[in-house]
């Protein structure tokens, strides 16, 4: 009987480990397959099913060479790198003081001003997309950084104070008791004490913010008008929808491509993705 | 008293505003000025745009009241995106939260190598939706996708996937829930492991099942966490347009051509600023209904407001 009952619990793990892997199959394949598909040629896509995995140096050489440098993706990457950069640091620079009086200083309308910033989170980019090109060609910035650098921090500005507003709750009020009795403004206060404290939440709000602009493509579409000052992901979306019949070959490299570079830097900060992502739903 | 007193002399009226006053100007102040420049602006700006009949070849639009919508709400098109951003939302939302929630519960299990697998299912989320559906469309691919190979190794038809409107909707709902359950999962987990170990233990001690655990304790305790993932799910399926553009580009027909991506249609490739622009505040409209009846259904309030 006691044999009987080791016998099932056995069967459920071993059960229980085949859903793991398969939901770390069903994961990673996808990236995996786009992965293959950017080292195969086009003919071979087409007639290898499934891939024979024979990875030959110079059609790999060809493909990324296609991509990054005929096709101007390192261009791209960089122009994405520096709009991503800038709009990233905007943002955290304002939303963070913002976050910081919504979590300590009462002022009057403070549940409807934090309210409105936080239904910003949920806006959709199409709806305001056109209204911004119109703007950025009033001001003369259409297909520069600045057009995209503009429109970029107001995306990701409610998306930090959001993140940041629950980091800051976090720190014990003694805190700032402590450094107000010691003669501390609250610009010292913030500057010397709580930033410190907070900076694991920069990094998750900043990280939030950069992934959404990484690949924010609808209002580049509209603002950038020039090949060379396309970001990452508008140079992508062009690329694969506007070729008919699609080249596979081309458009499995733009996806790693576009992909590494998110993949890497989550890599570096990855403790702060779960925070990021719950911030805000557990108390 | 004294520390009371120090407080009282130090918010001494400045100008009429008092130290903490000046500070809350300063701390929020431009906050709110970006936002209003670059977010309240756009929106205002959009409603001016969805009462003109402006096209893109025109500098000046004229002004036609409110001509787009009444427009809007006899054209076909526009109800069959309502229809598909419809069954987007409930459909994804469903998957997404039914999944998500069975996967929160099995990696409570903490098997060995659970932390990767989890670090893996992270991934997709932070990729362009974008190339998600460029991925999926080469794993799909009805003559060298790997998907349709393994499925006729198992010795079935090679299914339409892309082609045929009924499944086109069926497979975009899908790939939605491939990188978005994760998100429903790993909410729900910090949940689970926030949890009083006592209150599952005493039940559980109390002779109560496994499903009743998780029915009469369990569930309900979790259930914020639950409905703050489908809140969120439900607003990003919503507005979701990237996914379309990289999968379907709204085919097959108008099969798969939401709300958002009707907008973007009439708006960059008809060039039909005003009308877009009344495209999108029809779904600014619904949004905040929905959200309305959302928030009250589930009783939820924004975090600060508690």
């Amino acid at each position: 009987m006691i044999g009987g009952h080791l016998m099932r619990r056995r069967a459920e793990r071993a059960v229980a480990y085949i859903v793991l892997a398969a939901l770390a199959i069903v994961g990673l394949a996808p990236f995996v397959y786009l992965a293959i598909l950017s080292t195969m040629s086009h003919i071979e896509i087409l007639t290898q099913v499934p891939p024979q995995l024979e990875f030959r140096w110079a059609t790999i050489v060809a493909n990324y060479h296609e991509v990054l440098i005929s096709r101007g993706l390192l261009r791209f990457v960089a122009n994405s790198a520096l709009v991503v950069g800038v709009s990233t640091l905007i943002a955290l620079a304002i939303g963070t003081p913002a976050a910081y009086a919504f979590s300590r200083l009462p002022f009057r309308g403070k549940d409807n001003i934090g309210n409105t910033i936080l239904s910003m989170r949920f806006m959709p980019p199409i709806a305001v997309a056109i209204p911004i090109f119109l703007m950025m060609k009033e001001i003369h910035l259409r297909d520069t950084y600045m057009g995209l650098i503009l429109p970029y921090c107001a995306f990701s500005l409610p998306l930090i104070v959001w993140i940041m507003i629950g980091f800051f709750d976090e720190v014990p009020r003694e805190i700032d008791d402590a450094a107000q009795v010691d003669g501390c403004t609250y610009f010292g206060l913030l500057w010397r004490v709580m930033l410190p404290i907070v900076r694991p939440g920069m990094v998750t709000s900043a990280l939030f913010g950069a992934i959404f602009v990484w690949n924010e493509f609808l209002v580049a579409l509209y603002v950038i008008d020039s090949g060379r000052m396309q970001t990452i992901s508008l140079g992508a979306a062009t690329l694969i929808s506007a070729e008919h019949p699609i080249d596979w070959t081309i458009s499995a490299t733009v996806g790693v491509v576009t992909v590494i570079p998110m993949l890497l830097f989550s890599l570096l900060v990855q403790r702060y993705i779960v925070r990021g992502l719950t911030a805000g739903a557990v108390k | 008293m004294n520390i009371a007193s120090v407080a009282a002399r130090r918010s001494v009226v400045i100008g009429g505003l008092n130290h903490r006053g000046v500070a809350v100007l300063l701390l929020l102040g431009p906050c709110l000025l970006y936002l209003a420049a670059f977010a309240i602006y756009p929106l205002i700006y959009s409603l001016k745009l969805s009462l003109t009949d402006l096209q893109a070849a025109e500098a000046h639009g004229r002004w036609i009241g409110l001509r787009n919508y009444g427009d809007l709400l006899r054209d076909p098109f526009f109800w069959n995106a309502t229809r598909n951003s419809a069954i987007m939302v409930t459909a994804s939302v469903t998957i997404q939260v039914v999944l998500g929630v069975a996967m929160a519960l099995f990696f409570n299990l903490h098997l060995r190598g659970s932390a990767l697998v989890r670090g893996i299912l992270v991934l997709p989320m932070l990729i362009s939706p974008t190339i998600v559906g460029v991925m999926w469309r080469s794993l799909l691919n009805p003559d060298w996708g790997l998907v349709t190979w393994v499925i006729q190794q198992l010795g079935f038809d090679q299914p339409a996937w892309l082609t045929s409107v009924s499944t086109t909707m069926f497979i975009l709902v899908l790939i939605d829930s491939w990188q978005w359950t994760p998100f429903v999962f790993i909410i729900v987990y910090a949940r689970i492991q926030a949890l009083p170990h006592e209150v599952v233990e005493a039940a559980q001690i109390d002779g109560a099942s496994r499903y009743d655990v998780f029915r009469h304790v369990t569930l309900p305790l979790l259930m914020p966490a639950i409905a703050f993932a489908a809140v969120f799910r439900a607003v990003d399926a919503f507005r979701s347009f990237d996914l379309i553009f990289g999968l379907t580009y709204g085919s097959p027909g108008r099969g798969t051509v939401t709300l958002a991506f009707f907008a973007f249609q009439n708006g960059f490739h008809f060039q039909n600023y005003g009308y877009a622009a009344a495209v999108s505040y029809m779904m600014l409209i619904i949004l905040m209904i929905g959200m309305t009846v959302l928030l009250r259904y589930f009783g939820l309030r924004a975090r600060h407001a508690q």
